[in-house]
C-alpha cells in the first residue's frame, strides 16, 4: 500500500511533466516519489533545507512570478513555524500556493507533541481564501492532488503517514468536500481522514447489534454550506470525529455551521482534549485514542447510550 | 537625471511626504528620511526598469520594500512617477484610499504586501529564483531596514540566495543605526553587519546612502556584475535624515508632527531655511 504523499506526489509528477510552472519546494523532506522528480525536474524540485518560514517567502514570490509552488514538510512545521508568512504571503495575497502537511493528528505518534499536528486546522481554518484538503483514502488523495493544482487559491493538504485502500467508496462527490460513505441516518458520523476507518469501524460492530448509523465524509474544509444541508436535513444527531483539538477543529467546524445555517440538529464531538497538556504517550496511536476517549469503543459506547 | 536634479527631487519628495502625513497624519516619516536618496537613486537614477503605464510589465526589474513601514514615501515616489493619481496618495490613511501606513500589493507598482519584518525579503528570494528558472534578465531589488536585519527569516533567505547563486538578486540594507525604541547596538548589537552578509554568501559594498556619488557608483555598476553572488548594498544612513531637531533621536521612528506649528517647523528644517 502505497503512503499517502506518494500517491500524491505521484499524481502531481504527472502534470509536472507537462507544467514547467509547477515547483515543489522541500525543507528538508522527502518521500520516494520525489526522488522521480529530482531525476527527471531537477529544475522543479527546490530543495530549502530546514526553512519553512522562508519557504513560505519564496514560494509567494515565485507564485507571484506565475509558478504554481508546493510547498512540503512535516505538518505541525508547514503550519505553526511559518504561520504568518502564511498568513500575509499566501492568505493576504490569495495566492495559489498549496501547503503539503504529511502526519496529520497522531500520524507520527512515537515522535511526541513536537511532531503530533492538532491544532493545524483550528489554525489554518482562520485564513481567508484557505481550503484545507484531508484525504481519508488514497483514492481520494489522487483526486485532492488534483484539486490542489487546479486551485486559484490557497490549499493546506493535511496527509496522514500511511496509506490506506479506497474507503468512501464511490468518489465522484470528492469535489464537493463530503461523500456519503453508509447511508444517512438518523444518526450519523461525520469523520475525515485518518478517523473515517473508525467510523466505518464502529459503523460495522452497531450494524451487528442492529443499531444503523450513517458514515459521512469530509475531505474539504470550510465545509460547503449547501452540501451539508442537503445531507444532513433529515438528520437528528450528528457525531464528529476528528483526530484534533475539540478548540477550533471540524467539530467546532459543524457547530457554526449549524447554528449559521439555523439547522436543527443535536451534535456530539470526539476530539483530542488538551485542557491538561499535550499527550506525552509513547505507546502508539490506539493507545492515544483510548486515552483521549476517541476509539471505536467509546464512540460505541456513546451511540448505544443515546439510542436506548 | 544629474546628481543636483537627483538631491533637488529627493527634497521634493521629502516635502510631498510630509504634504501626505499632514493630510492622513499617519505614516512613518523618519524611516522614509532615511532611505530617500537610495530610493530616488533606483527610481529616477536609471537604474530600476519599470513603466508606470504598464506596472506588470514582464521584463520589469522587481523592487520589494521590506521595510515596509517606509511606504508613506514609496507611495509617494510612485505616485510622483504616475503609477496612480496624485488625488489618490492624498488619500493617504483615509477611508476607502488603497495606500495605508505599510505598503500593499494592490497598489499599483508595488509587487508585494510588506510590514512584518524579512517577509518582503523572503518573497524578493523567490522571485529571483523564479527569474533564474525562466531565464529572465530582470533584477530584484530588496530595501531593508537594520533593525529587520535581527529577523532569523532575513537569514535563512540570505542563506537561499547564496545557495542557489541568485546574482540577480540586490539587497539594499538601510541601516540606520535605529529600530524602533532606540539604537540598535544598544537593543542588541548586530555588527559586524557586513560581516555577517559576507560569511551568508552575499558580496558585499558599503557606502554612504546619502551620498548620490556613492549610490549611483555602485548601483549603476550591477548590470554588469561578473559574480555568481547576489549583492548586499549597506547604506550608512541616518534616521530622519534632514530634520535636525529630530535625526538620530532615539525615539524618531514614531516621530509624528501634530500642529501647524510643528510642520511648519519641519519643513523649515528640511528646506534649510
Amino acid at each position: 500500500m502505497p503512503a499517502m504523499r506518494d500517491v500524491f506526489w505521484n499524481e502531481i509528477y504527472a502534470l509536472a511533466k507537462d507544467n514547467r510552472d509547477i515547483v515543489i519546494l522541500s525543507a528538508d523532506f522527502a518521500a520516494p516519489s520525489l526522488d522521480k522528480f529530482r531525476l527527471d525536474l531537477p529544475s522543479q524540485f527546490i530543495e530549502l533545507g530546514i526553512s519553512e518560514q522562508n519557504m513560505i517567502l519564496v514560494a509567494a514570490g515565485m507564485a507571484l512570478e506565475g509558478k504554481q509552488p508546493f510547498c512540503y514538510a512535516i505538518s505541525p512545521f508547514i503550519t505553526m513555524r511559518c504561520f504568518e508568512q502564511t498568513r500575509l504571503y499566501v492568505a493576504g495575497m490569495n495566492l495559489p500556493i498549496t501547503l503539503v502537511g504529511v502526519g496529520a493528528g497522531f500520524a507520527y505518534s512515537d515522535s511526541g507533541y513536537t511532531h503530533h499536528s492538532v491544532e493545524d486546522i483550528a489554525i489554518m481554518r482562520t485564513l481567508p481564501h484557505m481550503r484545507i484538503f484531508q484525504p481519508s483514502d488514497n483514492d481520494t488523495t489522487k483526486i485532492l492532488a488534483k484539486l490542489a493544482l487546479e486551485s486559484s487559491s490557497p490549499v493546506y493538504v493535511r496527509l496522514d503517514r500511511y496509506g490506506k485502500e479506497n474507503l468512501i467508496g464511490n468518489t465522484d462527490h470528492v469535489s464537493s468536500g463530503m461523500s456519503v460513505v453508509r447511508p444517512i441516518e438518523k444518526i450519523t458520523l461525520l469523520a475525515s481522514g485518518n478517523m473515517l476507518m473508525t467510523a466505518l469501524e464502529v459503523a460495522l460492530r452497531l450494524a451487528e447489534q442492529n443499531i444503523s448509523i450513517g458514515v459521512v465524509d469530509a475531505c474539504i474544509f470550510p465545509l460547503d454550506p449547501n452540501r451539508f444541508h442537503e445531507i444532513f436535513a433529515d438528520v437528528d444527531h450528528l457525531i464528529t470525529l476528528e483526530e484534533h483539538t475539540f478548540i477550533g477543529g471540524i467539530g467546532s467546524h459543524v457547530l457554526e455551521l449549524i447554528s449559521d445555517c439555523d439547522m436543527k440538529l443535536r451534535v456530539k464531538r470526539f476530539a483530542l482534549d488538551l485542557s491538561n497538556g499535550y499527550v506525552h504517550e509513547y505507546g502508539g496511536r490506539d493507545l492515544i485514542h483510548q486515552q483521549q476517549k476517541m476509539d471505536s469503543e467509546s464512540i460505541i459506547s456513546y451511540v448505544r447510550s443515546v439510542c436506548v | 537625471m544629474c546628481l543636483q536634479k537627483l538631491r533637488d527631487k529627493t527634497l521634493e519628495i521629502k516635502n510631498l511626504v510630509l504634504d501626505v502625513f499632514e493630510q492622513g497624519h499617519t505614516g512613518h516619516i523618519a524611516s522614509s528620511y532615511s532611505c530617500a536618496e537610495i530610493l530616488v537613486a533606483l527610481f529616477y537614477g536609471n537604474i530600476l526598469r519599470f513603466d508606470p503605464q504598464n506596472p506588470k510589465w514582464p521584463d520589469r526589474d522587481r523592487f520589494i520594500l521590506s521595510k515596509g513601514h517606509a511606504g508613506i514615501i514609496y507611495y509617494s515616489i510612485l505616485s510622483d512617477l504616475g503609477f496612480f493619481p496624485k488625488e489618490e496618495l492624498m488619500r493617504f490613511g483615509s477611508a476607502g484610499s488603497i495606500c495605508g501606513v505599510h505598503v500593499d500589493g494592490r497598489v499599483p507598482g508595488v509587487e508585494a504586501n510588506a510590514g512584518s519584518l524579512a517577509g518582503g525579503f523572503g518573497v524578493a528570494v523567490g522571485m529571483a529564483h523564479a527569474a533564474k528558472l525562466d531565464l529572465k534578465n530582470h533584477l530584484v531589488f530588496a530595501l531593508l531596514g537594520d533593525g529587520e536585519c535581527y529577523e532569523g527569516a532575513i537569514w535563512e533567505g540570505a542563506m537561499h540566495a547564496a545557495f542557489y547563486k541568485l546574482n540577480n538578486l540586490i539587497a539594499i540594507v538601510d541601516h540606520n543605526h535605529m529600530c524602533c525604541t532606540g539604537f540598535i547596538e544598544n537593543r542588541m548589537g548586530i555588527e559586524p553587519l557586513d560581516k555577517k552578509w559576507e560569511a551568508f554568501g552575499f558580496d558585499v559594498e558599503c557606502i554612504d546612502g546619502h551620498n548620490f556619488d556613492e549610490i549611483l557608483n555602485v548601483l549603476s555598476r550591477i548590470r554588469c556584475r561578473k559574480s555568481s553572488k547576489p549583492l548586499c548594498i549597506i547604506a550608512d544612513t541616518v534616521k530622519a535624515h534632514g530634520l535636525i531637531s529630530v535625526e538620530n533621536t532615539p525615539l524618531c521612528h514614531g516621530w509624528a508632527p501634530k500642529s501647524a506649528e510643528a510642520f511648519s517647523k519641519a519643513r523649515a528644517e528640511l528646506n534649510g531655511r
